[in-house]
């Protein structure tokens, strides 16, 4: 049940960047970018979306259960019409992790189901301090359970936004290609100028005064934006 | 052309301050609603809570020579939580009849939280999955009934807010808008923290604990 404590100071960590995102740098780069690009495309495929964050450790004095629902709420995780999001948080340092499932989801993942998860597929790995191995079977019992439950529209959340602002991003592309030619051309007349070429896209991780750094990033990473779904407390928490 | 432009201008003031009446008129009606819905989705999951304890008496009866005392509690917690019945479907103006409702319930929480305490003596009752599926179901209810608590709080603050202050004050005595009553957080755990560092998203603001 809810633990006692007292209010304090709590960090809600700001909306993250990909689907799967280490802050705890527990994870292999390669693997975190697997997962990543699974669940962008679980969301093209059903809609849902499926968010898993790892960080070194709790930034509240609150019960783990309040903590992560006020997340997985202020992450707006999940279609607001469906409202189907699932919150996978893992605080590493604490041997604590909570599944969040969004109100849509409640009858397709109840918290049974959710319990079964995380203790009986994802904790059993995570006390062997294999962490890939726990999330890799966890997401993948945890989308098993929500597919079916709505269909997706091929899009994730972010890329339908995207293609709303495609037209200005075409030609503000043409305009930046345009300025790039003539900056070349004059370099050549100088002779000295050297192209020296541009870093793959940027996928924010964030830092804070809290001395989180960001975990996941690449190339062809597929983005996340909430859809605005909301968390009425469902789904299982506890320690390993 | 002189007599139509006064018309107008009485009759197109009328129409303003009809439209800004309404408007707030609307305003509070749908605040109204708002509390109404989440008062309702408080008494859903307590609901659900008291539909789950037929279900854990039945199962922790059933393993040998468990301590009855902590049963007989629960049960009778469960009784006097159904005599504290309010209306579902409106949020309570009373604030006393809201806090026996509040502690009814809040009996419930501790003599459920004592019957799992109690439970660790029984290993082998907690190694049943009909018990641990209870014990998920039971946790995940009480992680509902904090959420839609906090819930409802900030509907009620909202409501009570706009009916304080103008204009929509002045359709309250009107119409007899009544302000709702909140819960009161009574171990810390229930309430959000008083200070929230959040980069810009607010989740559930921390409702004020008293009207």
């Amino acid at each position: 049940m809810s633990a006692v404590c007292a209010h304090a100071a709590e960090i809600i960590p700001p909306k993250p960047a990909g689907y799967f995102n280490d802050y705890a740098g527990v994870v292999s780069k390669s693997a975190a970018v697997r997962f990543n690009e699974q669940l962008a495309q679980f969301e093209r495929e059903t809609s849902d979306q499926v968010v898993v964050a790892l960080f070194p450790k709790m930034e509240s004095e609150s019960s783990l259960d309040d903590y992560a629902q006020r997340i997985a709420q202020a992450w707006q995780v999940g279609q607001k019409d469906r409202r189907n999001g699932v919150v996978v948080l893992v605080f590493v340092q604490d041997h604590k992790m909570s599944i969040q499932v969004g109100y849509g989801l409640e009858g397709a993942l109840p918290d049974v189901t959710a319990f079964d998860i995380r203790t009986r597929h994802i904790q059993p790995h995570f006390r062997n301090g294999d962490y890939e191995g726990g999330l890799a079977e966890g997401i993948d019992l945890v989308c098993k359970a929500i597919r079916g439950e709505y269909t997706g529209l091929g899009k994730t959340d972010r890329e339908k936004r995207g293609n709303a602002a495609g037209g200005a991003g075409l030609l503000g592309f043409l305009i930046f290609m345009i300025v790039l030619l003539m900056f070349i051309r004059i370099g050549r007349r100088r002779g000295g100028f050297a192209y020296s070429g541009f870093g793959g896209p940027y996928v924010g991780g964030w830092s804070s005064g809290s001395g989180w750094s960001s975990g996941t990033s690449g190339g062809g990473f597929s983005g996340f934006s909430g859809g605005g779904g909301s968390f009425g407390g469902g789904g299982s928490s506890g320690s390993w | 052309m002189n007599r139509f432009s006064l018309g107008s201008v009485v009759a197109g003031l009328a129409i303003i301050f009809g439209f800004t009446g309404c408007g707030s008129y609307n305003r509070l009606v749908t605040l109204e609603q708002n509390a109404n819905k989440k008062w309702a989705d408080v008494q859903s999951v307590y609901q659900r809570r008291a539909d789950l304890i037929p279900n854990l008496v039945n199962t922790v009866s059933g393993a040998a020579n468990f301590e009855k005392s902590t049963l007989t509690e629960v049960t009778n917690a469960r009784a006097s939580v159904g005599r504290v019945q309010l209306d579902p479907n409106k949020a309570p103006t009373d604030a006393a009849q809201l806090q026996q409702f509040q502690a009814a319930q809040g009996q419930l929480s501790s003599a459920l939280s004592r019957l799992l305490v109690v439970s660790e003596n029984y290993p082998q009752l907690r190694a049943t999955e009909a018990f641990q599926n209870l014990q998920a179901q039971l946790e995940g209810t009480e992680n509902r009934i904090s959420v839609e608590r906090n819930n409802y709080n900030t509907a009620v603050q909202d409501l009570n807010t706009a009916l304080e202050t103008f204009p929509t004050n002045m359709l309250n005595k009107m119409f007899g808008f009544k302000p709702r009553a909140f819960f009161q957080s009574q171990s810390g755990a229930e309430k959000a923290p008083s200070v929230n560092f959040n980069f810009g998203n607010s989740p559930a603001p921390s409702p004020a604990a008293s009207p």
